[in-house]
């Protein structure tokens, strides 16, 4: 299937340009692996960072600075492979997420409403944006909901549909403050989804209300 | 600025430089390496909101990353400029995670974190040779005022209030220059991949 949905200019150079926070670079980094268009503006983004780069003005290095470079040129490199990564890989079984996240310490699915379940993924660095999977059964009307904040969502498997236009494995939905969306998950099968949010989920009307002390996200 | 046959040939220059430390460890070509790119890296670090001492011994270890991992340079996928920008990003993002308190782990991996190209398509690495000559050659059409907001977006969100009001306009104003900046981009670039 073709995908239909990509984040934004701003974003992707963002992401190239290594601004965004953790959260957000997972879910830009998930959209990446399945599309080769938006990695071709990501990568000419990191060219253009060469080219500012190219084009700074020299700031004077500290007059030891080179001496001091040079004395470490001959230790041995440190092994770059972090404790970060751990041998297990509890999200492996999810399919579509980059490898570096598949190492990510996850928790176990637990539901948040009729046939909605979330399983949070746990970032090593303290960030201001949460990520977590959530699998909607296939049909599901989810609840009408607002966003306190940013919120960028990956289809993985399955697919829905709202006014924005229809989501499949690989497109990019993005909803901020102003989005109020009626989602609808598409028949057949599951719709497993990375979400990356900042802020929390207000649900509206009065089964939103009944169920917002219990979803805790 | 110089003029954009003289920015080919210097992309030329610096890429064989950092061949030469990767094939036989050219001390002097790394001196030369060093003395022109630590200073920029410096810069662009500074501008991202490091302290002088931190944005000095960044571009330190950014000079010292190209020197052990010259070997993984590929001249086709990328200039010498746009690869040491990706190393001082990595230590830039790797730093600030540092300076966190409350981080569940004092080291990371950042440069996993950027590797997207899990199945690349077998022209990609063409493309972005091409693509690169292509977007200097687009940015080089930008205004200035145009070529400032997209240089913007390469430092930390929080120094662009400060740019803001360096510019002396509001941040929406910087956030729909981009948008438009990106529009002509992509005008120019045309369809990448």
């Amino acid at each position: 299937m073709t995908i239909q949905h990509h984040p934004s200019d701003e974003l992707l150079t963002a992401f190239a340009a290594g601004t965004l926070d953790q959260g957000q670079h997972v879910a830009i980094a998930t959209h990446l692996i399945s599309c080769s268009h938006c990695r071709g503006w990501m990568h000419a983004m990191e060219h253009v960072g060469g080219s500012v780069l190219a084009g700074i003005s020299p700031t004077a290095m500290s007059r030891d600075a080179f001496t001091r470079v040079e004395t470490r040129l001959n230790e041995p490199a440190q092994a770059t492979k972090p404790a970060v990564i751990s041998v297990s890989a509890p999200l492996d079984d999810v399919a579509g997420l980059p490898a570096f996240v598949r190492h990510y310490p996850a928790g176990p699915w637990k539901w948040i409403a009729p046939r909605v379940h979330l399983r949070p993924i746990r970032l090593p660095h303290a960030n201001t944006t949460r990520i977590f999977l959530l699998k909607s059964g296939p049909g599901t009307k989810m609840l009408e909901h607002t966003h306190t904040g940013i919120e960028m969502t990956c289809v993985l498997s399955g697919s829905f549909a709202h006014e924005g236009g229809h989501f499949g494995p690989g497109d990019f939905d993005f909803g901020d403050e102003t989005t109020d969306h009626q989602v609808l998950v598409d028949p057949g099968e599951d719709c497993i989804c990375l979400v990356a949010m900042q802020g929390d989920l207000r649900l509206n009307g009065l089964i939103g209300r009944l169920v917002q002390p219990f979803v805790r996200m | 600025m110089p003029d954009e046959s003289q920015r080919a040939t210097d992309a030329t220059k610096w890429a064989g430089l950092i061949e030469a430390v990767a094939k036989r460890q050219d001390r002097a070509a790394f001196s030369t390496l060093f003395e022109h790119f630590a200073p920029r890296v410096k810069t662009f670090i500074r501008r991202s909101g490091a302290s002088e001492a931190s944005a000095d011994e960044l571009a330190q270890e950014t000079l010292l990353a190209v020197w052990r991992k010259a070997a993984l340079f590929d001249p086709l996928s990328a200039g010498a400029s746009s690869w040491i920008f990706t190393i001082a990003r990595n230590l830039r993002i790797d730093a600030l995670r540092r300076e966190q308190r409350g981080s569940v782990h004092d080291t990371s991996d950042v440069d996993a974190e950027f590797q997207v190209d899990e199945s690349p398509q077998p022209d990609s690495m063409l493309a972005s040779a091409q693509s690169e000559t292509r977007v200097r050659a687009a940015l080089a059409e930008l205004s200035e005022e145009q070529m400032r907001v997209v240089e913007l977006s390469f430092y930390e969100e929080k120094a662009h209030g400060e740019i803001a009001q360096i510019l002396q306009i509001p941040l929406g104003t910087v956030k729909s220059r981009l948008r438009l900046a990106m529009n002509r981009l992509r005008n120019l670039l045309g369809e990448l991949s």
